[in-house]
């Protein structure tokens, strides 16, 4: 074993540590907001980030930190692309009057790419920084509201009338001496008029042509996210599911090839299924690389039915994507449970079944159902444990409004649990509307992503404008292939070690410390109705749980 | 100002009784006011497109667009109370002098342009925010809405050339202050136009005929035109002189103020305005447009054309060929032509910062066949320079 650690640890001089030591990837559909709590320097800090959905364009920047020694609070975009050399000054923060510790701003982002915010914090006790990656890209598709229709449209016919007028009597009364008006006038007039009004109905002719054309090209390089085409083989009696990246999907996208992808906490993909509809089931896989857009997994024993598939990847550059798809799962065939030892299954693979949404807890449901809890109520987990969703019984939450999602685990004798890191982390999240439209990854640090982040961080540390991508695709591909496999041979124990080694320079905030509460930072995009699944880690089992909360505007 | 007659001067003759305008042979103060706004404007203008290439980031009332909105103002402003006055307050005599419109509604030509300009770019503010809210912030010249606060502008600079027109064509020989207005207005105007077409005709283009079939499209149209209008008699030329020294004077001045990058993605590390365009050597067709207007003005309008077209063509490539090849040697790289300038997000060490791109190099058969394409485009832009300009002497009102 000890020829594996060497080797990683000379690949990892090689492909640099963020690859491996890292957990799981931020990635979200529906959900642009970024939340990072963490430290700069000595200083804890909660930043919030609304990032701009076109390109070029302003992120609205949020800074809650409570230190009173705080002096001052810069911040400057960063892009993958161009490092720190070819960033602009930093500019202040503005705190917001009347609420200690809250800080306001804006950053512009004129390009799409990897990017970042870079958090800049003065005062008593020093300075620090922290690195908040940005995915920067356009996605709005904006229509035109009516007042402001109306009133360019009034505007509009405004000016083609007074230019008629301007133009008739360009070739009438303008070119007329005073006092010498003749007959013809109004017939010079009038075809002045007609000249003119058909000059301008071309002009608007074109003018629309014009915009037309520029929206159709916006809307070519707006950012659409990649799907896959994905279907299930039985094999020994498993279901195999075979995830296909739909080339054409990610294609002239200004993106690094798929081979350029990248480890997150030695896992190429974390993918996320949720039954549709009643999103009573909820998995967390980790597919096998078949080639440079196949994926291959072994599914667990979850029923049949119509299935979300989410798959989040990180690549070289730091940009993190969710790739999706749906799926219909047909029901096992195999009358003895399945095995789970093919070559496509993961040990850190797991599901669970629970209440669907809006049924309520039943004396009658089977053993290996979970009941869904919701805040302020003790909810038994399958393990005997309890899990407490910490807020009001039956509080909504409000949209945009960034919360402490808390949760809390009691072991069954009642006492804090002591809770073990799960791929290296203490928690891990999905929020998931019900309505559809949000899906988001969460760790407690935030629903950035660290891999991404550390990128950005060694890009920083480049004293050059123009990044290196190390090696060609090809050996670039192998030798990832390599490290997971090597990876994947370790005893959990010696990979927990790794995985948790790249964590010690990533600053992680007070909820990080080993115990039976765990917060999740997040700002719920939108209202509706959301469920939340928790993935913590206890006697070396992974507890899943999920709760619902109601959000509002 | 010497045979200015004052407005309260009686009018003794019968004859003058039939031509009102010249109770406005002393200059009326929206005139200047236009030409003023025109100026305004037009430093706006290139202080906007210096301060994108320098700083990057700016807002709704950054110094460049507070001097582009003071020309629009100043122009809206005066003319539409001019025409109120005349409308509502005007005498008789004011009103026969003027342009009827809407029923209601009295004001020379001049300041319809004007109006219409300050609604075009006012029109345009709310489109170009949200513009810039649906489709991300342009970073082009031309895009929908800037056309929009384009044609206002060219609006109210026209505004101001035929409002100095009505003076000078209403009146036995105008004064000296009316036809520097008029060389003043056309050559700022002047500017606006080689503004809106510099994406074509930057150093980089001049050994490719598109640059030339650009500029014979653009430019003949509009010196004809200024030349065959005005009484002077080397007009084109004197108004390629304002052009040239508003444009030069933009690249001597504004570098001499600090500025730095305030976005990213920043390549080019600056701490002065980046300069604008080194004016084009238009005065040197101009010259000849002139001559030729002068010595063969009375011949038919389409050999007259032809001869108009061939004549800025071929001078403009005489002179602008060799020049830009002068534009991208060290000897351009100083304070006077300002060719170190350099948009600072474009990477500085760019193999064709100071060279002609391979792609974009036209020579033997490509360059003849283009030159004559630019010929024939000349000569239909001349041709209407030519109505024009016949239309402009025409104006009264």
């Amino acid at each position: 074993m000890s020829n594996i650690i060497s080797y990683k640890k000379s690949f990892l001089l090689f492909l640099s540590i963020l690859f491996l030591g890292l957990p799981i990837t931020q990635s979200h559909v529906g959900s642009p907001g970024v939340v990072f709590e963490g430290t700069a320097g000595p200083y804890s800090i909660l930043v919030s980030v609304n990032p701009p959905d076109v390109i070029p364009g302003i992120a609205e920047i949020s800074i809650y930190a409570s230190d009173p020694d705080i002096t001052n609070i810069q911040v400057k975009p960063i892009y993958w692309g161009v490092g720190d050399e070819g960033s602009p000054k930093s500019d202040p923060m503005n705190p917001v009057p009347g609420v200690p510790g809250q800080f306001e701003g804006i950053v512009w982002f004129m390009s799409s790419g990897t990017a970042s915010i870079a958090v800049y914090v003065d005062g008593e006790k020093g300075s620090g920084e922290a690195v908040v990656p940005i995915m920067a890209s356009a996605t709005a598709q904006k229509e035109m509201d009516a007042s402001l229709g109306w009133t360019l449209a009034g505007l509009g016919i405004f000016l083609v009338i007074l230019m008629v007028t301007i133009i008739s009597s360009s070739v009438g009364l303008g070119i007329v001496e005073p006092g010498q008006e003749g007959e013809n006038l109004k017939r010079k007039k009038l075809i002045g008029g007609i000249v003119a009004t058909a000059f301008m109905v071309l002009i608007l002719y074109g003018g629309k042509s014009w915009w037309d054309s520029e929206s159709a090209s916006y809307k070519r390089w707006m950012y659409r996210p990649p799907l896959a085409n994905t279907w299930i083989e039985q094999e020994n009696g498993s279901r195999i599911m075979t995830f296909q990246v739909d080339s054409l999907s990610i294609k002239n996208r200004n993106r690094l090839p798929m081979k350029y992808m990248v480890p997150d906490h030695g896992k190429l993909m974390h993918m996320f299924i949720i039954k549709e509809g009643t999103l009573d089931v909820f998995a967390h896989l980790h597919p096998k690389r078949v080639d440079p857009l196949t994926f291959k997994v072994e599914l667990p024993e979850v029923p049949e039915g119509r299935y979300y598939v989410f798959g989040d990847i990180v690549r070289r550059n730091g940009y993190t994507e969710t790739i999706s798809d749906t799926l219909d799962i047909p029901a096992l065939i195999a009358e003895e449970p399945i095995t789970q030892d093919s070559t496509w299954y993961d040990p850190d693979d797991t599901y669970i079944v629970s209440t669907a949404v809006d049924q309520e807890a039943d004396d009658n449901l089977p053993s290996d159902i979970l009941i869904c809890g919701k805040p302020g109520v003790e909810t038994p987990l399958l393990d005997g444990s309890t899990a407490v969703f910490e807020y009001q019984p039956n509080q909504s939450f409000i949209a945009g409004k960034v919360y402490p999602l808390t949760f809390a685990i009691n072991d069954p004798e009642g006492n804090p649990a002591e809770l073990e890191p799960y791929m290296g982390m203490m928690g891990h999240a999905v929020v998931f509307r019900k309505e559809g439209g949000v899906y988001v990854h969460l760790h407690p640090v935030g629903n950035y992503s660290m891999a991404s982040q550390q990128i950005i961080e060694d890009r920083i540390a480049e004293d050059t404008p123009n990044p290196v991508i190390g090696q060609e695709a090809d050996v670039f591909y192998d030798s990832v292939n390599q490290v997971v496999t090597q990876l994947a041979l370790l005893s959990e124990a010696e990979r927990t070690d790794i995985l948790m080694q790249g964590m010690e320079h990533t600053g992680l905030g007070e909820h990080e410390e080993h115990g039976a509460t765990v917060t999740f930072p997040y700002a719920f995009p939108q209202e509706g109705d959301y469920r939340i699944w928790i993935q913590m880690k206890r006697n070396g089992k992974v507890l899943n749980s999920s709760f619902d909360a109601k959000v509002v505007l | 100002m010497a045979s200015t007659i004052a407005l309260e001067q009686p009018l003794a003759h019968e004859s003058t009784l039939r031509q009102p305008a010249i109770a406005f042979e002393r200059t009326p103060t929206y005139v200047y006011a236009s030409v003023f706004a025109s100026l305004s404007i037009i430093i706006g203008l290139i202080w906007d497109i210096s301060w994108h290439t320098s700083i990057g980031r700016d807002g709704l009332l950054s110094p460049p667009h507070l001097a582009i909105y003071l020309g629009a103002v100043i122009a809206g402003v005066f003319s539409g109370f001019k025409v109120l006055k005349i409308s509502f307050w005007g005498t008789g005599e004011e009103k026969s002098a003027s342009v009827r419109f809407w029923g209601i509604f009295y004001g020379s030509l001049g300041t319809m342009f004007c109006i219409w300009g300050a609604f075009a770019m006012l029109t345009s503010a709310p489109f170009d925010d949200w513009w810039h809210n649906t489709y991300g912030l342009d970073v082009q010249i031309l895009s929908p809405p800037h056309t929009v606060l384009a044609l206002g502008i060219m609006s109210i600079q026209l505004g101001a050339v035929v409002s100095t027109l009505s003076q000078q064509n209403s009146l036995v020989g105008a004064s000296k202050v009316q036809k520097l207005l008029f060389i003043i207005a056309s050559g700022l105007l002047l500017v606006t136009l080689f503004t809106l077409s510099s994406e074509y005709l930057g150093r980089h283009d001049m050994h490719h005929s598109l640059f030339y079939q650009v500029a014979a499209g653009v430019f003949p149209v509009y010196l004809v035109a200024v030349a065959r209008a005005s009484k002077l008699k080397w007009a084109a030329t004197w108004t390629a002189i304002v052009y040239s020294l508003m444009l030069g004077s933009m690249v001597w001045i504004l570098p001499l103020f600090p500025a730095e990058p305030l976005l990213g993605p920043i390549r080019n590390h600056i701490s002065t305005y980046q300069a604008f365009e080194f004016p084009l050597l238009l005065i040197a067709p101009c010259l000849f447009i002139d001559l030729v207007l002068n010595k063969f003005g009375h011949i038919n309008k389409w050999a007259l054309a032809a001869m108009l077209s061939v004549t800025f063509t071929l001078l403009l490539l005489a002179v602008q060929w060799p020049f830009g090849t002068f534009l991208m040697s060290e000897g351009a790289r100083n304070w006077f032509f300002g060719t170190e300038s350099w948009y600072f997000g474009s990477s500085p060490d760019w193999q064709y910062r100071f060279d002609f791109m391979p792609w974009r190099l036209h020579s033997g058969l490509d360059l003849v066949k283009g030159i004559a394409i630019a010929c024939v485009v000349g000569l239909f832009s001349a041709r209407v320079g030519l109505v024009w300009g016949k239309w402009m002497t025409k104006v009264q009102r």
